[in-house]
């Protein structure tokens, strides 16, 4: 076994629960998560090399991984519109409507309200929604956030704080479309 | 807001509390090592292919200089011998 290769193992098993963890926050399917977490990795193995350490291995694999998640909804998106002929869309909701809402980390009680929370948060803009992701679910700090998203702290704060406010306005137009079926 | 839809979208965000990171399947390690070693294989081939398709290249060019040079060369000598035999006329 080369160094790359023994180093590249132990990258894999120091950070797969983290790359796995945060594609299933994105795509909320165990399976393209699982997918994408190959897409990662095989990215990292070919870019060991060329890695300048200006950033920790963390940061960097974070970064990787929110770009795999978001070119990966952007390409089923795609392939979608490839076939049915339709427009381009602003969010990634064509994709992730079509999926079923799988997520082994939420607890078993709280799924039902789980899928409708992710229902709303795939709706935020791709910045709004990494910060809110990498925020609430991940539990990082806004300086740790900062740096993985390479945005201010300010910047970051704002995101999460907005963010935060049109989840609540979506989830209150949805409270009274649920009371209308009811 | 009443207090009903403020208690529901409450009860909505925090149902993500508590959630826990998970530990992908046992055998995707071997799956990434065989992608990364199927990569390695097509860009061998890869390889080789751009290989044969330069060295195709460069043969075709050399041909079609070898045959354009010949082609030159045998006009000339026409050229010349015209204009030779032409000077050599001594009845005209």
């Amino acid at each position: 076994m080369t160094h790359n290769q023994s180093h590249f193992e132990k990258l894999y098993h120091e950070y797969k629960t983290l790359v796995y963890t945060m594609a299933l926050h994105y795509l909320q399917n165990v399976e393209d998560a699982e997918e994408v977490t190959q897409d990662v990795f095989v990215k990292i193995y070919h870019s060991l090399d060329s890695f300048n350490r200006k950033s920790s291995y963390k940061t960097w694999i974070y970064r990787i991984t929110i770009n795999q998640s978001l070119d990966f909804i952007k390409k089923k998106n795609s392939q979608k519109r490839f076939f049915v002929f339709g427009k381009k869309s602003q969010n990634e909701l064509e994709y992730l409507n079509a999926t079923n809402f799988e997520h082994p980390g939420i607890l078993m009680e709280h799924q039902e309200e789980a899928k409708i929370l992710f229902e709303v948060i795939n709706t935020l803009t791709e910045n709004q929604k990494t910060a809110f992701l990498l925020s609430k679910l991940d539990g990082l700090s806004n300086p740790e956030i900062a740096e993985i998203m390479q945005l201010s702290i300010s910047s970051v704060e704002s995101l999460i704080f907005r963010g935060k406010q049109t989840l609540k306005e979506r989830l209150a137009t949805k409270f009274e479309t649920y009371h209308k079926k009811k | 807001m009443s207090m009903e839809k403020e208690n529901w979208i409450e009860n909505i965000i925090n149902s993500s509390n508590g959630i826990t990171s998970v530990a992908p399947n046992a055998n995707l390690f071997s799956k990434i090592q065989r992608k990364i070693k199927e990569q390695e294989t097509i860009s061998l081939k890869t390889l080789w292919l751009v290989a044969a398709s330069i060295a195709v290249l460069i043969l075709l060019n050399i041909s079609v200089i070898d045959f354009k040079s010949k082609q030159t060369q045998s006009a000339t000598t026409a050229y010349l011998e015209m204009t030779v035999n032409k000077s050599n006329q001594l009845y005209q």
